[in-house]
């Protein structure tokens, strides 16, 4: 038998609530013949039905979100996507490891439209050409070098208060305290746009009040290992594994740089003279021509 | 017709500190109506025709006594009639609406009328204390044993004749002087007294329909300075957008005045308005505007840049250079942007970079870091920049920032995709590896 979750969102109409109760109840426990039905939310009527919330069930529709890009991500974020009005925490084994391949599709659609991306003390310089391949065009970028902890803090909060909407607020706080945090999300919740907070993956260990905790990491191969540590609904156990080659890269790899694992193994492959011959020879001649 | 003054009296300071420039307050007030008259240290102020437009009496009054509470007027005062208000005002009363104004006035010490005032020791001599007993004494007598000024300042009072002053004008630029209560010794303690003048500028600023794209507070020196000190300094505060947000401008200039230390105390302060340009106002509609949202992004940016400083807010500007360091440069929020429309550089271009190349270990004729790096891609070769001469920075020689690299992108197991390069000098016998960016 399904476990439902009957959440009250609207007190207001007790006698409506009570006799959806009485629905399920006779919708779950049929007249003594001990035959399990599954549940039907169907049969309820529409405004409960939409209120119910069970307890596998990850996706909550009532939240604004960005698609990932990564379809095998988005099934298991809630919502199907980044959240906005909320903080979503981005922890990586070291900085600058793999914040645009994991959150450029998404950026790129919301420069699309118009949004700017805020970037808050980065712990290197972007590189605009770069960006602008993927999708960031470099009038919607905005970098704020604020170098202490203290000048991130208060350059996220006034961003996160502004609600840039349509944009995406990146902030790098790797020394931020759990009640900064927490002030941050409070914010947060009326901002209209997706706020990512990378930190170390040592902080994994502590609380934190972001409602959506994501580590990632890189696998073998172009893989990216995602492991959700926190989101609202069921945890997830296990690794998504997403693949994702640096977007600059894609296009002028030959087929067998997709796999750099079976390369490595071979321990002569390393050297200069022999690497040329693993290159895509009508791209390399491109690249040498400019 | 009705009228609807208000008297706002500047003899009487509230947290007696400041004194109140009667003709700032009056520029100010014109904000709310063109009728603003200053009579001796009063300023007077008829809104009987502005009551719709700023949303009914119960907000201006609002407004108004918000207003005046910043500038440090305490006593405000609403009557049908100027001398009425003024009486009011005087007497610390608040509302000359509560009653008919006959009612509210009768009770009142005929003192309060400057005019009847005048003649005060005659009056009292004949047993008069109130406005009510000055008014039951026959006309005629009146205006014969005094002057004409009584009879028709009673009258105007009393709404029984017409009143008229000679109306304030708005100054066609913006310049304010306050003279501070003391001596002050810190930057962000000016705050005080400039915010007080900011008020008045956002007063002009909303009477002239104007916003600010630029304003300079100067400040000058005590007269016990040091020598070497100076008559004083300034400081001028700029915004990408014209606006007339005192709260804005306020933050904007506290910021600004963090970072500025003051040769010695100051005593006095300037304000004015030095760019101002037609303003469009936020519209009041009932549907709600998204663009307005993104210029909140660029003050909450602006704001940013006042406490970081020019050189931390910043924008990306690609030009057409092949060489890593010179492919995109980053200017401050505001400066110009070119619009000539640059090329891409085909090929592959980290995501992040170094400012400054860092060198590789190299073991076995292979790039080090974090353990050995996998060559994937290349070599790109990068070459040129002999054109670009730079000031060196011993000597007043010259060098140019000429290239000669090899690029390639070389895979680790735990940093992932690097962009690095082999520098091709010829004075350079051993390969020397450089990891210069990093495809995140």
């Amino acid at each position: 038998m399904d476990l439902a979750i009957l959440l009250i969102y609207t007190v207001n109409d007790k006698i409506h609530m009570s006799a959806a109760l009485q629905r399920i109840v006779n919708a779950v426990t049929p007249a003594g013949d001990g035959v399990s039905q599954p549940f039907d939310a169907g049969q309820l009527p529409n405004n409960v039905s939409q209120a119910i919330w069970r307890g596998t069930e990850v996706t909550q529709a009532s939240q604004t979100v960005v698609a990932s890009g990564f379809p095998s991500l988005d099934v298991q974020l809630p919502g199907g996507g980044w959240p906005c009005n909320a903080l979503t925490e981005l922890l990586q084994p070291q900085p600058s490891l793999c914040e645009w391949r994991l959150l450029a599709p998404a950026l790129a659609g919301l420069v699309a439209s118009g949004g700017q991306i805020l970037l808050v003390g980065p712990p290197k310089r972007p590189h605009a050409p770069g960006l602008v391949k993927l999708g960031i065009s470099a009038n919607n970028l905005v970098w704020i070098a604020a170098d202490n902890p203290a000048e991130r803090l208060w350059c996220t909060e006034q961003l996160v208060k502004a609600n840039p909407r349509g944009g995406a607020i990146l902030a790098w706080l790797p020394q931020a305290r759990a009640e900064q945090l927490r002030r941050l999300q409070v914010h947060a919740q009326a901002c209209d746009c997706p706020v990512f907070i990378f930190r170390p993956q040592a902080a994994q260990l502590d609380a934190s009040p972001a409602p959506l905790r994501v580590l990632a990491s890189l696998g073998t191969d172009w893989e990216l290992h995602v492991r959700i540590l926190k989101r609202k609904g069921a945890l997830l156990e296990g690794t998504i594994v997403l693949n994702s080659i640096p977007g600059t890269l894609e296009s002028v790899f030959a087929l067998r740089l997709m796999r750099p694992s079976q390369l490595i193994a071979k321990p002569e492959a390393s050297h200069v003279s022999t690497l040329g011959s693993a290159v895509n020879r009508h791209r390399l001649r491109q690249l040498a021509a400019h | 017709m009705s009228a609807h003054w208000a008297a706002l009296l500047t003899d009487t300071v509230c947290d007696n500190s400041l004194r109140i420039d009667p003709q700032g307050v009056a520029v100010w007030a014109l904000q709310f109506s063109p009728r603003v008259a200053l009579k001796d240290q009063t300023v007077l102020l008829e809104v009987e025709q502005s009551l719709r437009l700023f949303g009914g009496e119960d907000h201006v009054h609002q407004l108004v006594e918000t207003g005046a509470g910043e500038l440090g007027i305490s006593q405000v005062a609403w009557a049908p009639t100027s001398l009425a208000a003024l009486a009011c005002a005087r007497l610390g009363m608040h509302d000359g609406f509560s009653a008919p104004l006959a009612k509210v006035l009768d009770p009142l010490p005929f003192e309060c009328i400057d005019a009847v005032n005048a003649h005060g020791a005659t009056l009292a001599r004949l047993g008069c204390r109130t406005l009510a007993d000055v008014r039951k004494l026959p006309r005629g007598g009146i205006s014969r044993r005094f002057d004409s000024h009584l009879l028709l300042a009673l009258d105007q009072a009393y709404g029984l004749r017409p009143e008229g002053y000679p109306w304030v004008t708005l100054p066609e630029t913006f310049c304010a002087k306050l003279e501070l209560p003391g001596r002050v010794d810190t930057a962000a303690a000016l705050m005080f007294g400039a915010r007080r003048l900011l008020v008045q500028m956002c007063g002009w600023l909303s009477a002239r329909h104007c916003g600010v794209t630029a304003f300079t507070l100067y400040w000058c020196h005590d007269a016990m300075r040091a020598r070497d000190a100076g008559d004083g300094g300034e400081i001028t505060v700029r915004t990408a957008q014209p606006t007339q947000n005192l709260d804005h401008l306020s933050r904007l200039l506290t910021e600004n005045l963090a970072k500025v230390t003051l040769k010695a105390p100051v005593g006095d302060l300037v304000l004015s308005a030095t760019e101002v340009t037609p303003f469009m106002e936020e519209t009041l509609s009932l549907l709600p505007d998204i663009r307005s949202t993104g210029e909140a992004v660029n003050l909450v940016l602006e704001r940013i840049e006042a406490r970081l400083g020019k050189k931390r807010v910043l924008r990306p500007v690609l030009t057409e250079d092949t060489r890593m360091e010179w492919m995109n440069h980053w200017q401050p929020m505001n400066a110009k942007r070119p619009i000539s429309k640059v090329r891409q550089v085909p090929g592959p271009q980290p995501t992040w970079i170094l400012k400054t190349p860092l060198l590789l270990d190299v073991k076995n004729e292979r790039p080090f870091y974090q353990g050995p790096l996998q060559l994937l891609l290349g070599p790109e070769r990068v070459e040129g920049g002999w054109w670009h001469r730079v000031k060196a920075p011993e000597g007043d020689g010259q060098h140019s920032l000429n290239v000669a690299r090899d690029y390639w992108v070389a895979l680790s197991q735990h940093a992932g995709a690097l962009w690095i390069f082999q520098q091709r000098l010829p004075k350079d016998s051993a390969a020397s590896w450089y990891l210069h960016g990093l495809f995140a």
